[in-house]
């Protein structure tokens, strides 16, 4: 066999052998692709879950609860399921989260509800609409709030359900006996940790070790000077935080930052476990 | 009439008018002739109609009709210009398909991207060649200088085909470095971002060169498209010429040198007119290239398909996030490497300038007229000292020298990088049980015994995690900045949402320049269906 027929048998080995292996994988190029698509959606919901983390869950929580009186829920199911025709929306509800994150809200669709703070109500994110947030980034937020859509809870039956009248906003009531252990699962059920976090473990509230628990310090501010609050006991400087948040500002804070309207959303019983949850954390 | 129709005028007219079909696409040949070409077997007319080819057709007019034999020795070239050649077309080839589905806009390209691996079938493949295809031009480029540097050829009537050899391995890297922003992906955009910033430290017109490459004071969408541009206009267009001029040189002037033995060596004269004999082009050398070449194409296609090379893709580019290890391409790390050691204007841009300069002047700076390498011993030691040079000033640029990172911020980083995969995310979803884990003196040897299929991989990311945080605590004779005095270190997993959970690594420490508690924090969401590729 001459070079030339060798080289050119070995080339036509060659070129069949790339032939078999481009129509194996042109065979697979359907499941590939399809799996692509998936690992791409999956990546969206990774991403969306990080921008929402920095830029949206300081209001609508962490988990999406929202705030009750200020802030939408969206890991809501009326969010999926009634949204659209209350606000008479054509499109689909990637398309409305898209043009809502995007353009933001001049005033409250639903004022009495959700009145938001100030105006507008929610900020434009869009960069062409003067806000930090790329459009593909606002496509990644969607896909993460859309994940949602199969657990959201009932949020407006569950309010619904409040246990009680409104426990309003006197510090002198007497309330009844509290349980830790209720109070502890209602911090975590009523989003306090969404703004309520710092320490290293978990919330606020909790030790560190450059400061003691809540209880501890609620007892130091009482004999500070600066207090201006009405409160006589821990209990009651707690029960006043709550329900009437703006009446004394631990230096370092802003005033009108926690929402005054827990006196209207907690029940006696409810503010009474969350005090003695939080008076157990000395 | 009937029997006017002879058959056997038939056939030989039939013959003889396909015959002349076949030379005339041939430019020559005709079909016993092609049937001997394939054989391998010796030409039957004479005179040779072979050469003939050589004039009547444009393809072939541009090849030579002969190599001498001993410059067809293997390793003497190793093909390394052939190959070049070779990846310019397949990157041409391949890069025009990418056009169709590519836009060169900051605000599609990316998509364009993802549309083209998840809709387009075989459109992974093509991008995965591309870019596969470029790596291995630039390699195969330099040997290619390299073996020319080596074997002396770049010397008397050689020297201006060295000059354009330097050129197009200029033109090369420009190329590939342009196409490297195309994606638009972060690895994109910062090492674009560090190239072209390059280009500022230039003395008096650096500022303009460098808003004239980025066209703004960042790379946005005016960069680019002119990054585009270059890639797929101009430079190719200059790429084109150079090598023309080039392999005008090689094919009509001097020819592929020869080892240097047969031309000053001591050989017999019988050898060395074995060492000039003829191989004809048709067919000796044609039918080696179309089987360097179906060799060259299998390579390409078993790298991807075989073992699984994949052009990187990583996070859309954006622009205020430096991510923590930026690079340049790895083809100019030994220019990052000179940056950190000195001014950047004498380092990125004046001795890079020289270094070039030096390259192009080797052929009149090196008067010796010998070519073997026993005969030139200070051209072949500044050649391996310059190879070793560019070797460690390439480590040095890569961020594993002279970067310092703090403790917390590397350890994470070095876990769950910002881009690409790392251990982490190759921990499979349902091992990530969730619950909070502190890290203590001793290792768990198992994190979840709850889960009946454990989680090995978590806990081998977990003690690696308590290793290093632990070291940093304890070993004192570390410098500073990669210690953690009294550290504290978390991590934390939650369920998140459907198929998501989020990771969070959390360190506390005291800062020892203001001995304040300190906490580096970083959360990561893995979803189940992410995919590591």
């Amino acid at each position: 066999m001459s070079r030339v027929q060798l080289e050119i048998s070995l080339g036509i080995l060659f070129v069949a052998l790339t032939s078999a292996l481009l129509i194996w994988y042109g065979l697979n190029e359907p499941k590939r692709m399809a799996e692509y698509e998936l690992h791409q959606r999956a990546k969206a919901i990774e991403v969306g879950a990080e921008l929402y983390d920095i830029n949206c869950k300081g209001c609508h929580g962490p988990q999406g609860e929202g705030v009750v009186g200020l802030w939408p829920p969206l890991n809501d199911r009326h969010f999926f399921t009634n949204r659209l025709t209350e606000v008479g929306w054509s499109g689909t509800l990637e398309d409305y989260i898209i043009s809502t994150v995007s353009s933001g809200r001049l005033v409250s669709t639903r004022p009495d509800l959700y009145p938001g703070q100030g105006r507008p109500v929610m900020p434009a994110w869009a960069e062409r609409y003067g806000g930090p947030l790329r459009d593909d980034q606002i496509r990644n937020l969607a896909a993460f709030i859309l994940n949602w859509k199969d657990t959201a809870p009932d949020r407006t039956a569950q309010m619904a359900e409040m246990a009680g009248p409104p426990t309003g906003t006197d510090i002198n009531k007497q309330l009844p006996e509290g349980d830790p252990v209720r109070g502890q699962g209602l911090a975590a059920a009523k989003g306090c940790a969404v703004c309520h976090i710092s320490a290293p473990t978990g919330p606020a509230w909790l030790a560190t070790p450059d400061q003691p628990g809540i209880a501890t310090r609620a007892e130091e501010i009482l004999t500070d000077p600066n207090y201006t609050g009405n409160a006589k006991t821990a209990a009651q400087y707690l029960h006043e935080s709550i329900v009437l948040p703006n009446v004394y500002i631990v230096p370092g804070f802003q005033a009108g930052v926690m929402p005054a309207n827990y006196g209207d959303t907690l029940t006696d019983q409810e503010l009474a476990d969350i005090i003695a949850y939080l008076l157990t954390l000395k | 009439m009937l029997k006017s129709l002879d058959l056997q005028d038939l056939k030989s007219k039939l013959y003889q008018a396909i015959d002349n079909r076949v030379r005339i696409i041939t430019a020559g040949l005709n079909i016993r002739e092609l049937r001997n070409v394939l054989r391998g077997d010796p030409p039957e007319e004479k005179p040779n109609p072979r050469y003939k080819v050589h004039t009547t057709s444009f393809l072939f007019h541009i090849r030579p009709r002969y190599y001498e034999k001993a410059s067809t020795i293997f390793t003497h070239t190793f093909r390394l210009g052939f190959f070049s050649m070779f990846f310019f077309v397949v990157e041409a080839i391949t890069g025009i398909i990418l056009m169709i589905y590519y836009s060169p806009v900051p605000s599609e390209a990316y998509q364009s991207i993802l549309n083209l691996e998840s809709n387009v079938p075989f459109g992974k493949l093509i991008r995965d060649l591309h870019r596969l295809g470029a790596e291995a031009m630039v390699i195969f480029v330099f040997l290619h200088m390299v073996r020319t540097f080596i074997t002396g050829s770049y010397k008397k009537e050689r020297s201006f085909t060295w000059f354009t050899g330097v050129l197009l391995l200029g033109v090369t890297l420009f190329l590939s470095f342009f196409g490297y922003l195309l994606p638009w992906d972060q690895l994109a955009y910062w090492a674009v971002t560090i190239g072209t910033g390059m280009a500022e430290a230039a003395p008096l017109f650096g500022r303009e060169a460098n808003l004239l490459l980025r066209g703004g004071p960042d790379i946005g969408a005016n960069g680019l498209l002119r990054a585009y541009l270059l890639h797929v206009v101009l430079l190719p267009a200059v790429a084109v010429l150079l090598i023309s001029i080039h392999y005008y040189k090689v094919s009509r002037e001097h020819g592929i040198s020869l080892p240097a033995k047969y031309e000053e060596g001591d050989v017999s004269p019988e050898e060395k007119k074995n060492a000039r004999q003829r191989i004809d082009f048709i067919p000796d050398l044609l039918s080696h290239e179309v089987f360097l070449t179906s060799v060259g194409i299998f390579a390409l296609v078993a790298s991807v398909i075989v073992f699984g090379y994949s052009a990187p893709l990583e996070n859309i580019a954006n622009p205020q996030v430096t991510p923590l290890d930026t690079k340049a391409p790895w083809y100019f790390w030994w220019l990052q490497g000179l940056l950190k050691l000195g001014d950047k204007t004498l380092m990125g841009v004046i001795l890079p300038t020289l270094v070039v300069a030096l390259l192009i002047a080797i052929p009149y700076i090196d008067r010796n007229p010998y070519r073997s390498l026993y005969k030139r011993p200070v051209a072949v030691g500044i050649g391996i000292l310059s190879l070793l040079v560019l070797v460690v000033l390439s480590y040095m640029g890569t961020p594993l020298y002279g970067i310092e990172t703090p403790a917390a911020t590397r350890i994470v980083q070095d876990l769950a990088p910002e881009e690409g995969v790392g251990p982490l995310r190759q921990v499979p979803f349902d091992q990530l049980q969730p619950g909070t884990y502190e890290v203590k003196e001793t290792v768990p040897r198992d994190l979840c015994p709850n889960l009946d299929f454990g989680c090995p991989a978590l806990t081998s990311v977990f003690a690696e995690y308590s290793r290093r945080v632990n070291r940093a605590i304890n070993d004192t004779s570390l410098p500073k900045i990669q210690r953690l005095p009294n550290g504290q270190a978390f991590l934390i997993i939650e369920d998140w949402q459907t198929d998501l959970r989020k990771v969070t690594f959390r360190i506390l420490w005291d800062d020892p320049d203001t001995q304040q508690r300190k906490t580096y924090e970083r959360h990561i969401f893995l979803h189940r269906l992410r995919g590591n590729e």
